[in-house]
């Protein structure tokens, strides 16, 4: 059985080996967007979402410029060859395009070989767990060693200028994170909760742009106000479905690994907001000390905030022990795993 | 309803004093961020989550009083 069950792990387990982030050149402060709105201040701001700033794309610079920025980043800082990248993964909601799958344009971008398998995977602020997940299934059925995981998005190209509220949060941004094979018997990734509901859907949309309501976006855009081609986001029951959700994904992962909350060294979540976050700690009993926030000077980018908090966290302590992470969002959607870093 | 009250005065930067039944949310700024906060403070005061509507419909702090009190008798 022993036997059976290490070579149904292919060569190993999967492990997040390094994680480089890429963020565009651009500024927006909350004095920016304060600035001609009465009732908005940069402090009040601030004290709400926890963002002093964040970054925005440049007009035709896409996620896959920055996803391509940050796996540049991550080959030439830890001296990874592109040969070896067996498959590459895209979470991303901002493609360069509906088709093909920007992942494959990545895959010829990068020099990745054409023995790399390419997909796409279409999902919000869940996104970074959920594909992990699927580099950990890949490994450990031998179907992959090196997996390239990107998250990337543009959610300044989806938000219209005179929804304040939602342009206050969301940052552009991507990262790259490497996921190999060790060969080792325990787990370094895993085990997953994974989660959904759909009927939330509308709460957190873009209505236009696919064959639902036709594909021509941006000529639905309009000048006064947010149209079907924006972001629309029910705020309250965004945050009532994180408060809901989240605290029985950490209970049922905790019961699924056999712990509990105070063997967990490191919480990694999915980087929403301030109010939030400090919402989930209190309820969670979190100690500050354990829970990583870092949305200060990036906002929430989305499928990148986990990888963006989580090499902010190490560059403070490399070997942090075992990371709880967990994502959730658009959909809704939700994940949460343990991961294992020493 | 002390810690509520007072969570509400935090909302609205305000001394807790001046949260009584007929202090008007729509004159203060009853917006998207007020009513996110308070879904969070609900939450955290009687473990109940309201709708952004359920709030949004509340013009004093005592629709809000009756708002949580009929969901905790339910």
């Amino acid at each position: 059985m022993r036997q059976a069950m290490s070579r149904s792990c292919g060569q190993g387990r999967a492990r997040l080996r390094a994680i480089a982030t890429a963020l565009p050149d651009t500024i927006l402060t909350n004095a920016d967007l304060a600035a001609g709105h009465a009732g908005w201040t940069a402090e009040k701001i601030f004290a709400k979402t926890g963002i002093s700033e964040r970054r925005i794309a440049a007009p035709g610079e896409t996620a896959a410029d920055l996803a391509f920025t940050a796996a540049t980043r991550l080959f030439q800082r830890d001296g990874i060859d592109a040969a070896s990248i067996d498959f590459v993964l895209l979470c991303t909601q901002t493609p360069d395009h509906p088709l093909p799958s920007t992942a494959c344009l990545l895959q010829h971008r990068l020099g990745l070989s054409r023995g790399c398998g390419a997909l796409d995977v279409n999902l919000g602020c869940s996104g970074y767990v959920y594909a992990l997940s699927l580099a950990k299934g890949l490994i450990e059925a031998g179907m992959a060693r090196r997996v390239l995981l990107l998250t990337a998005d543009t959610y300044s190209r989806i938000v219209h200028p005179a929804d304040l509220g939602t342009r206050a949060l969301f940052g552009d941004g991507a990262a790259a994170s490497l996921v190999d094979a060790e060969p080792d018997e325990q787990a370094m990734i895993g085990p997953f909760v994974f989660g959904t509901d759909g009927s939330g859907g509308g709460r957190l949309i873009v209505q236009a742009g696919g064959m639902r309501h036709g594909s021509g976006s941006d000529a639905m855009r309009t000048a006064n106000g947010p149209s079907p081609a924006d972001l629309f986001m029910d705020g309250p029951a965004v945050m009532a479905f994180a408060l809901a959700e989240v605290p029985r994904a950490v209970a049922a992962l905790l019961e699924r690994s056999g712990m509990d909350l105070q063997q967990i060294d490191l919480f990694v979540f999915h980087q929403a907001n301030a109010l939030l976050l400090e919402a989930l700690r209190r309820k969670l009993d979190i100690p500050p000390e354990k829970f990583v926030v870092h949305m200060a000077h990036c906002g929430n980018t989305v499928s990148s905030s986990i990888p963006f908090a989580l090499e902010h966290a190490l560059r403070k302590n490399p070997q942090p022990g075992r990371a709880m992470l967990v994502g959730f969002g658009v959909g809704f959607s939700w994940a949460a795993t343990n991961i294992v870093i020493h | 309803m002390t810690s509520f009250h007072a969570g509400l005065a935090d909302i609205f930067e305000i001394p807790v004093d001046q949260i009584g039944p007929g202090f008007r949310l729509t004159e203060k700024n009853w917006d998207s961020l007020a009513i996110i906060s308070c879904v969070v403070l609900i939450d955290e005061c009687f473990g109940m989550l309201p709708s952004g509507a359920e709030l949004a419909a509340c013009a004093t702090v005592a629709d809000l009083d009756a708002l949580v009190s009929r969901a905790v008798a339910a």
